[in-house]
Parts: C-alpha cells; structure tokens; sequence
C-alpha cells in the first residue's frame, strides 16, 4: 500500500475544504494528524475513508477495507438508528437494532468480535438496542466494530475521547499488537496521547497540510508540541504585576510624537524631516528596504539612539532630554529584535529571562519577588516551557530564545510593544509559533504593537496603521 | 619636580588613609543621581572612558558637554567627532569650563598636570572636580584651589564595558573617593555617588576609598601581577615550549589563550577554584610551583611596593615623561620584536580543559602573583578589600586583553603607568627566574603530565587543600565575590 494525494483539493458540502494536500503514507508507517480545532484533521482522516468532493487534484492507492471511527460515523450509524425508529413500517414499537447486530455487518469475523467484546467489558450489553447504549458505551461499539473488520488501514479519529482510564491502557495495547499488521492513522491533539509506535506526525492548520515530520526528529518534535500547545492551549497571556505596575499616563497625549526628525551620518541622510504620532491603542506596521532607517527609528523612541537627545522627541509623557532617564522611557515599552537576540548572552535560567523584562534589564541583577516568579511561570506554561524553568537561555533553539524574548518584553504588560522583525532567521514551523504567540498577545492585552517586517506573508491580525520607509 | 602629597602626610595619616576601603551597599544610594540634577557636567577628553561615562550619565538624566583643546576641534580629531556624532555639545576650554558645576577629567594621567593648571583658573567659584585615577593629585601634588571640590570615581573597566554594562541594566564596580583637603562645603560624597549611579556603578558594587589607597594599590597591582607576571609568563612559557620542541604554534596560541581561561575560573571561584580545575597530581604540581615561585619572587614584589609606597617609582616614570618616555618606547618596540608576539596562534584545538591541563605552570604563576601582591599590598598597610579589586579581581580583565591581540593589545589598552610598571617588572623578572626555568620541562607547560593514574598521597593533598583555602585573599574574595553574586546573577 501507498496512499498518495497529489495537490488534492477536497470540499465537504460547502461547510469546509482542504487544501492543496500532499501526502503520502506507506504501510510501514503510522501517523498522526494533529492541529487545533477546526484546522482539518478529522477531514483529513475522513478522506482516507473516501468522503468529500474532490475539486482537483489526485487521491491513490486507498486500500478496499478501511476501518474508521470518528465521532461523525458514530453521529451518523446513531441517526440512521434513530430514522428506523420513526419509519412507521409495523404496528409495533421498534426495539432498535440490537448490538451484536452493529457489530457484525455481516462478513467480520466473529471470534475476534467476541475477543474484543470482552476486552472492552461489553459482555452484558451485545443484546442491548444499540440507540439506547450511552456515548461512551457506543463508541466502543464503533472500535470494536472497526477493529473487527479486519482492515487494510485504520482510521481513528480521536479514539481515546472519552474511554475511562482502564480501558484506554487497553485500546493503546491492543493497537500496538496490531503494528505490524495494519497502518493506521490517527487523529489527537494531545501529544501525552501519541502511542508509542507513532512513526509520523501531520501537522493541518486551516486546511492546509503545514507540517509532516519524522518522530525522531526531536527539534521538530518539540517545536510542533509547542506550536499545537500555544495554538490549542486555554491559557490567557497572564496579568501583569499590580506591585511594579507601569505609571499611568496621561490618555489624552499620543504614546509617541516625532516632530521633524533628522538623522544624519557623516553627511549621508537616513532619516530626513520625519513626522510620526502613535496614539493609544492603535497598531502599526512599519516596513522599509534594509538601510531605510527603521531600526534608526525605532532607536529614537527606545532612547538608545544618542541622536534623541538633539531631536524633538515626545515620548510616554516625556519631552526628550530634559532630565529624564533612559529607564524612565524603557519601562513603557517592551522590545524584542534579532539584535536582542544576539545581546541576551546569558546562562541565566528561562524563569530569570522573563522577569528581568520588570527591569528592562538583560540579566537578573535584582532579587525577583514571589509574584513575579509566579508571573513569570505562568508565561512558561503559556509558552509550553514549565518544564524547563531552570534550562540555561544560551542552551535554548534559537526559535524558543525568540518566543522567550516576546515574554520577556510582554510580561509588564507595557503601552507599546516593538516587535522588530520578529520572525527573522526563524523557520516556517517557528514563526508560526512567533505568529501564534503574537496573535495571543494582540487579543489579550491593551497594548498597541509596533510590527517591523517586510514578509508580506507575515500579517499580524488588527494592525491597521502602516509606514513605509524608502532608501535614501 | 613637584611635591609628592603621600610624602607630607605624617604615618598616622598615610597609615589611615592606605586602610580606607570600604564595600557599599546598594541601599546606601537611595538618592539616585539627585545631587547632579540642575547641574552642568563637563567632560574634559573624548577617549573611550570619556565617551563611555558620558553617555551613561546622559542617559541617567544628567546634563553632559564635552571640552577639548581648541587644536582637537578645529581639526576635527577623533575625540571631537566621537563627541558630535552622539549629540552632545562641544566646545573649547574657554567656552565651557566657566559654566561647568562638575567637571569630569577624564584625559590620560601624563596630562593631567597640564590640564587641570589650564583648566582650574577657569572653573567657577565653588565647583567641582573629577579624577578618574589620583595619580595627579597623590604623586604629583598637585593643588587644587581651596573653594573646590575634588572627588574620583573609577569605574574598574574599560570604557566599551563601562557602556555595555550600562545599557543592558547593570553597571561595573565601582571605586569613590573624597580628597578629603578639598571637600569645602563637604558635599564631595553626595556628588561621588550621584555620579556612581549616573554611570551604573552602584548597581554593581561601589567601593568607597581615598585618592592614596586607590593609587598605592592600583600601581601595585598593575605593575605586578596584572600585567608584569602576565607579561614575563608569556615570554619565559613560550620560549620554554619552543625550546622543548613544542609546535610554536601550539605554544603561541596555549598562552594567548590560557591566561582568559585559566583566570576565568579564578574569577568565579578564587584561587581555589583554578587549581581545583587540575586533576589532583597537577593541582599538588601547580601548588609546589608556585610556592617555590613566590619564595624567589616575594623580594620583587617588596620592592615594586616600596618604591610605590615612596615615590620612587612615579619620580623615575616622571623622569621618562619629562625625558619624551625614551625608556617606554625602547621597551615597547622590544616586546613587538619578542618570538611570542611574533609567531601567530596555531590553527589548533584546545579544550577549555586542556588550557588547565597543559598549562600547569601558569596556573602556578597566577597564583603566585596573586598571592604575593595581595599579601605585600596588605603588608603595606592596605586593605583587603582594596587588596583583592587590585589583584584577583582584575587579572581575568587583562587576560582578556591578551587574548585579544597577545601583549601589543595589553600595553595599548592599560594606562601609561601601568606600562610603564610592567616594562619594570618584567625586566627584572626575566633575569630572577632564570634559574628556575631551567628545571622546567614541557610536563608542567605544553604536554601535561604523563602519569599512568591520577593517584596521590592522601595526607599531602589535604595539606594542599588546606593551605589554598587557607590563603587571606580567599576569604575577603568569598566575601566579595558574594556580594557580587547577589546583585550580578549571569553565569
């Protein structure tokens, strides 16, 4: 068996569609899809068992016997139980199709129906209508139903929802008895759930195919674990910390006000009579070819450009260079670039990088308070990290440091976030998760973020407002 | 010749102001750089230190220009440009200096005596002035006008660290003194550690000294175990290797490299900790070493100290200025002509570890050069405190120079008296080791030790243990290096 789609577009009555799926499968692998809710994966799985339109592309080498169970063929075989009831054929009232009779459409083979019938402890209910049985209950009918069938490829979608505990430590054995006698394909989103024989792992994110890695792969193992973790996860990105709270500001004044910027080196002009307001709450993109002055600009605001001291800068409250500090100005942003990236050399702990943001400092030079480091956890189980609290910074993938500098710079909570070109160096599997991370952060916060990039395809959604710098 | 200020001090006074060292604690700076605010800073010299605490101040809200002779702005020398391009104001001695409430002199110690003559007639009634090194006032007597104020703040970094420190949220240690004979309105502390925390200091360790300790110590350490036992390490190490046919570049690159990373461990945990780096015959090796090192060298030592203690030294320096530095420039172009500094590092290798294990013998003379300054220091009447930031604590800052661009980068890098010190002390060194070095071979420089196990006596290494546990400059480093870690939590 080789199960190939070939840029297969699938539509399922208009409510959802695939997309230009590649994907192939040989029978000596096992897979999982997985994805958040609503990406595809049970229709992925479901056009293995030939449903869906296909509007074009190819789909091969499906074997004869595919045995599914999903939560859909159950909804399905219970509605069609449901349907006979009301056929009003006979003057009787319908006792429903018993479930030995579900069990065995006719041709299964019915020692091994009884095997499993006892395996999943469903002795005293074969004789039961099968409408009357519970969800859990009809379920194991469905996987006994499919197991029984003798298949040439199983798909089970989400089979361990719902099975108590006993009888899930059953099912993953059993399966893995079967390993090397049918490939099968299934659907999870916990990774805690992948069975061990698992060889390969499908990645759908709104219904499209993103990933497919190899099991041993663990850099990409871990990276998918994250990104299905930030993608699926209910955790909120966590409050900020009343006790070294932010100073409020005046909310009729603009964050930022640049007022006719000039920037000049050695006679050669980067920025040239620039004007620029960021008001409250608004998100702006700021994009320009490499030497138009966009980290220039950014410097300005962050007040590590020696040149603010010589402009008309208003910033958080501040007229430029009448006394103020560079701490008084840093506190009410938070920042993140490559440039960071390359700075924050340290051996410190992961729990110590996000709570030196309190202090917009690189390193802990100061004794962290209990709450921050409650804080500063809640971040890493956001981020899929609490494992590693105590793992060196330096020792991280250069995609998790990234994710770890966008909590570091997000965990004051502060009015403007500088995001400068946050996804750079990344690959696609970590700038999804720098997307996720930052998507979560846009919907729960008041802060206005500050996008630098020139990735079209990297949109952050709500930013509305945009600046285009051009080479001088 | 001018007036050493040491010499016109009674005992009791040079005894007392030797002793003063004292660790501050950060709560001790709960003004933060309020005594500086309104006030106008004007920095005198654009140089790397200049520029550095300049901007650092700047950005902590203080009002800085910069002043530089009127021949560095008209031709638009690199200070000039340094100071224009980061946005401050410039502008002549004449033009600034009248409207300065503190000026920072932050030129080289050569010229500070014509400085501060053609600066002080210009200062403001009141003022006050910043030395960054108290050789001028110390060595050189020189007399500052009674209604100023005279203050030192000396960041124990380079000025690129300096800034680094700064602008990632931290600072480096810092030393503060008063000149206790121009502090008229007695508000010199006040402006020593407002101008501390302006430039990150406190956040890092501020250590309040006075003018003599900083320069009697400072001199010391400088000359002896900093850069002199660096200095006369590499040459004699190298030659031996070369001699015992050890690749030359394999030799070149084990001591450029050798001395950062065996003084890193020194750094992190003392003496104790660099040696506890060697397998346990090489630690018994090293500790023999250097004990037979410190017996031959500890005369050395006494006599750099001396002559520190007594002018002689900054009298003979002295000379070399006034006489267009003929003895530095000889020495200088001597060690460029030096094998070590010609014979690049090998494209070899080498393992954190093997730099300990190869390098038995200059792990023996760190030690010992630590060991013996901080003991003459202390002996001398200074204390342990000062002692340690002198000797121990600095030793890997150098190193690093080193491994930067071997000996050429060391003598650029550290002060004109520093230099001058080193190029003292090496010479003198060379000829007193002589001997010793004969008895060298590549088991304990280049190769490591060939021993079939890494047995030993049990009784010998708990007398070793002891006696490196032992050592005073352990314990005040324990001391130190906690506070340290306290507030400076990267590893």
């Amino acid at each position: 068996m080789n199960i190939c789609l070939d840029n297969l577009t699938v539509n399922f009555d208009d409510r959802f569609q695939l997309d230009e799926i590649n994907w192939q499968l040989d029978d000596s692998q096992h897979w999982v899809i997985t994805g958040a809710n609503g990406s595809g994966k049970s229709a992925l799985a479901a056009v293995l068992a030939g449903i869906g339109e296909h509007i074009s592309g190819t789909l091969s080498g499906v074997p004869a016997k595919v045995g599914i169970v999903s939560f859909e063929a159950q909804a399905e075989l219970i509605e069609a139980e449901l349907k006979k009831d009301d056929a009003d054929i006979m003057d009787v009232i319908s006792a429903g199709t018993p479930v030995y009779e579900i069990l065995n459409p006719g041709n299964s083979n019915q020692q091994l129906i009884d095997e499993l019938v006892e395996k999943f402890s469903m002795q005293s209910l074969v004789n039961r209508a099968f409408r009357k049985l519970s969800t859990g209950e009809s379920r194991k009918v469905m996987l006994i139903r499919a197991l029984a069938s003798e298949p040439d490829l199983l798909v089970l979608d989400e089979p361990f929802d719902g099975l108590d505990a006993y009888t899930l430590e059953m099912l993953q054995e059993y399966l893995t008895s079967l390993v090397e006698t049918v490939p099968m394909v299934l659907v999870l989103n916990r990774f805690d759930e992948f069975p061990e024989f698992i060889t390969h792992i499908a990645y759908i994110d709104d219904g499209r195919l993103q990933h497919q890695i190899d099991r041993n792969d663990s850099k990409a193992y871990n990276e998918l674990y994250q990104l299905l973790h930030l993608k699926t996860t209910d955790l909120q990105v966590p409050a900020a910390d009343p006790e070294t709270a932010i100073p409020r500001l005046d909310p009729a004044q603009p964050l930022v006000h640049l007022n006719n910027i000039d920037i000049k080196y050695d006679d050669h002009k980067i920025i040239d009579s620039l004007n620029w307001t960021i008001e409250r709450n608004q998100h702006w993109q700021l994009s320009g070819p490499n030497g138009s002055g966009k980290t220039c600009l950014l410097s300005l605001i962050t007040g590590d450009h020696p040149q603010c001291y010589v402009n008309d800068i208003f910033v958080f409250g501040f007229q430029r260079g009448n006394g103020e500090s560079i701490w008084q100005i840093k506190q009410f942003i938070g920042y993140v670039s490559t440039a960071l990236q390359w700075e924050y050399k340290v051996g410190t702990g992961l729990r110590n990088v996000i709570i030196s943001g309190f202090y917009d400092s690189i390193g802990l030079y100061t004794k962290a308070t209990d709450r921050q480091k409650k804080i500063a956890d809640e971040w890493l189980a956001l981020l899929g990290m609490s494992n590693r609290a105590d793992v060196p910074f330096n020792k991280l993938s250069y995609g998790d440091q990234r994710l770890l500098l966008i909590a570091r710079a997000m965990v004051k909570h502060p009015p403007l976030l500088i995001l400068d070109e946050p996804c750079l160096g990344l690959d696609d599997m970590n700038r999804q998760l720098v997307l996720a991370l930052i998507e979560k952060i846009c919907a729960g916060s008041e802060t206005s973020v500050l996008y630098v990039n020139h990735h079209p395809e990297d949109q952050i959604k709500g930013i509305d407002n945009y600046l285009a710098l051009e080479k001088k | 010749m001018p007036n050493n200020y040491f010499n016109t001090l009674p005992l009791r006074e040079q005894l007392a102001q030797l002793a003063k060292c004292r660790f501050m604690d950060i709560s001790e700076f709960p003004d933060g750089v309020e005594a500086l605010k309104g006030k106008k800073i004007v920095v005198i010299g654009c140089g790397a230190q200049g520029l550095a605490q300049g901007m650092n101040l700047r950005d902590s809200g203080c009002d800085v220009s910069y002043t530089l002779r009127a021949a560095a702005i008209a031709e638009k020398r690199q200070s000039w440009k340094s100071a224009t391009e980061n946005g401050f104001v410039v502008g002549t001695y004449e033009e600034l200096i009248p409207t300065a409430d503190v000026v920072l002199n932050l030129t080289p110690d050569k010229q500070h005596t014509a400085v501060v003559n053609a600066i002080m007639p210009l200062m403001k009634q009141g003022a006050c002035l910043s030395y960054s090194h108290g050789f001028n006032i110390v060595e050189e007597g020189m007399k500052i006008r009674e209604d100023l104020t005279v203050i030192m703040v000396a960041p124990k970094c380079p000025g690129s660290e300096v800034r680094n420190e700064y602008v990632r949220g931290f600072g480096v240690p810092t030393l503060i003194a008063v000149h206790e004979d121009n502090d008229p309105k007695g508000e010199g502390l006040a402006l020593a550690k407002a101008y501390a925390v302006g430039t990150g200091g406190h956040k890092a360790g501020v250590l309040m000294s006075s003018f003599i300790a900083e320069v009697k110590s400072d001199l010391m350490g400088e000359q002896t175990i900093l850069c002199g036992m660096l200095q006369t390490g590499s040459l004699l190490c190298f030659d031996k290797m070369v001699e015992e046919g050890i690749d030359p570049g394999y030799a070149s690159k084990l001591i450029q490299f050798g001395w950062e990373t065996v003084t890193e461990a020194l750094k992190y945990g003392g003496v104790t900790n660099m040696l506890d780096r060697l397998s346990n015959p090489a630690k018994i090796k090293a500790f023999d070493l250097s004990e037979e090192l410190k017996q031959i060298m500890r005369p050395l030592y006494n006599k750099h100290q001396d002559d520190i203690i007594d002018g002689t030294f900054s009298r003979t320096m002295m000379e070399d200025w006034a006489n267009d530095d003929v003895n530095l420039l000889g020495w200088r172009a001597e060690t460029a002509e030096t094998a070590f500094e010609k014979t690049p590092a090998g494209d070899v290798e080498i393992s954190e570890q093997e730099y300990f294990d190869h390098g038995i013998l200059m792990v023996a003379m760190v030690k010992a050069g630590v060991e013996l300054a901080f003991e003459t220091m202390t002996a001398a009447g200074i204390v342990a405190d000062s002692a340690y930031y002198e000797s121990l604590h600095e030793t890997p800052l150098i190193a690093n120079t080193i491994a930067r661009k071997k000996l050429y980068e060391m003598n650029a890098t550290i002060s004109d008296t520093a230099e001058y010190g080193c190029y003292l002390y090496n010479h003198a060194c060379l000829p007193l080791l002589a001997d010793f070095m004969k008895g060298i071979k590549t088991d304990v420089i280049g190769r490591g030790l060939a021993v079939d196990d890494n047995g030993v006596d049990n009784a010998r290494l708990i007398e070793v243990n002891t006696a490196l546990r032992a050592h005073p400059v352990e314990a005040i480093g324990t001391v130190l290096r906690g506070h340290m870690a306290d507030m400076k939590k990267i590893v």
